[in-house]
């Protein structure tokens, strides 16, 4: 069973065979970069006379940024609070984030998943990293890899709910994008 | 006539084969000691081969044929980008090794698309070297069609591999072409796959075995693996060769993995019990891989002779 809601794939001419193996190679890859999850709707045009392949998805909603609550525990202690992390895979954007807030020498870390910060204010609402941002790259990266490989003139337009990608060996001229849009929004509306 | 085999078993006496194929006149091609297990890859006479047989049965290991040994075969991807690799790509070459041939995975410069796809004069020439070239292309019929420019000047016979199901004739430059195998991005596990493997192995079989008929119709002057056999013993040097495979065979010579320009005049003297000269029966030249040197054994036709 697909984890998306829709996924077609069109290919011109007699490709059948590209089709359903393009089918497999963009779910194990959107599944290798845990992306999939995130994405609702998706369609895959490819015009393998020009050649080109295009691919437009609509994105689930939004993910939120990480907290500092969100990664450790955030407890008030003399001199300041102690942050007592829970998961050492934020460890590094946590310190980074409370350097930026705090400066480095009001940080310590005494132990390996505990760091008390001298300060009076509670550091729990601070921004430990854009999660969003994170999916958005690997998402960009996801693209890239599933687009046949001497495609290299690509167009990527990305924004919160949704993305267009676009990936030629000639160059992408307007007319080019805009019929592929046309394209794509009849298997919308198919 | 020589037998290719593998010999798979554990290192505790293994030095028991080697001197017993040695004895009965066959040759050692590889050696791979992984740890406490060892891979041999020999030829053996096939008339002695029950002998070896007895031999491997009471020292537990396994001996089972690989046809394959004693070539190289070149893997060619359009580039060494994710793309190809490492699921397809590395899943032929390994099972390419597993049936004992010499495998070298090449990625083109420019042999990406299907409009732009590329191959210059050097990289021709050094797939040419090879026995034997895998093209492995991917799901789209018409790229496949279409970037027959790649292999079209290549000497030795190839095997394109690609996802649809296309006629061999309609690849008039290609040996064989073997479908199912195109771009996936996971490893081969289903049998389907394992099946399109064990095709790129037939077809690869088949392609040498032409190329060995060839041969036949106007012998080479001394076989390969006695050359291999001759340098190692007299150009000691190539002992302390990096390479894992200091002496690789070919079907018409070998490949000796020193520097061309210190040790071509070392090579070419390497004289045979017959008193003749390596240098006087094949042509020594330096190799496209690294400043390797390649020996081409010349044919009957032009020495005269067979020894």
């Amino acid at each position: 069973m697909d984890p998306m809601e829709v996924f077609k794939i069109e290919v011109t001419g007699s490709e059948d065979f590209g089709a359903k193996k393009y089918r497999e190679i963009i779910m194990d890859i959107l599944q290798d970069l845990g992306v999939i999850r995130s994405i609702g709707r998706l369609y895959v045009y490819v015009d393998i006379s020009k050649p080109l392949f295009a691919v437009y998805g609509l994105l689930r909603t939004g993910i939120p940024a990480l907290t500092v609550r969100d990664v450790g525990d955030v407890m008030q202690v003399s001199g300041g609070y102690q942050v007592k992390i829970n998961d050492e895979e934020h460890m590094s954007d946590l310190l980074r984030a409370l350097w930026e807030h705090y400066g480095r020498e009001r940080v310590e870390q005494p132990a390996r998943d505990i760091v008390i910060i001298a300060s009076d204010t509670t550091p729990a609402e601070i921004m430990v990293t854009d999660l969003e941002a994170e999916f958005l790259q690997d998402m960009t990266d996801a693209l890239v890899r599933v687009a046949p490989e001497g495609f290299r003139n690509r167009r990527n337009e990305m924004n919160k709910d949704s993305f267009f990608f676009i990936a030629a060996e000639e160059g992408l001229s307007p007319e080019v994008v805009s019929e592929v849009r046309a394209k794509i929004r009849e298997m919308e509306n198919a | 006539m020589l037998e290719p085999v593998m010999f798979t078993g554990g290192l505790y006496k293994h030095d028991l084969v080697i001197e017993l194929v040695e004895d009965l006149g066959g040759y050692i091609l590889q050696k791979n000691v992984t740890q406490t297990e060892i891979i041999l890859l020999i030829l053996i006479p096939s008339e002695d081969k029950p002998v070896l047989e007895a031999l491997v049965s009471e020292l537990r290991g396994e001996l089972v044929r690989a046809p394959l040994a004693g070539t190289e075969v070149a893997v060619v991807t359009p580039t060494l980008a994710i793309h190809h690799l490492p699921h397809t790509a590395c899943d032929i070459a390994e099972y390419l090794r597993r049936h004992g041939s010499k495998t070298n995975m090449l990625g083109l410069a420019r042999g990406v698309g299907r409009e732009i796809a590329q191959i210059n004069e050097y990289e021709t020439a050094f797939i040419n070297e090879h026995d034997a070239a895998v093209f492995i292309f991917g799901n789209f019929q018409d790229c496949i069609r279409k970037k027959e420019g790649l292999y079209r000047n290549i000497g030795v016979p190839v095997v394109v591999t690609g996802g649809p199901q296309i006629a061999a004739a309609d690849l008039p430059y290609a040996f064989d072409y073997v479908p199912s195998i195109g771009r996936v991005a996971h490893r081969s596990r289903k049998a389907t796959e394992i099946g399109a493997l064990d095709s790129i192995v037939e077809s690869v079989g088949r392609a040498l075995d032409r190329t060995r008929e060839a041969i036949a119709k106007d012998p080479l002057t001394t076989s390969p693996p006695r050359v291999m056999d001759a340098v190692r013993e007299q150009v000691p040097d190539v002992e302390y060769s990096y390479s894992p495979l200091p002496i690789a065979l070919n079907l018409t010579g070998v490949r000796v993995k020193l520097p061309y320009d210190a040790y071509k005049e070392a090579v070419a003297a390497v004289t045979f019990d017959e008193g003749l000269k390596l240098g006087e029966i094949a042509t020594i030249l330096p190799s496209r891989m690294k400043d390797y040197i390649l020996v081409r054994i010349l044919p009957t036709s032009e020495t005269g002779f067979v020894f």
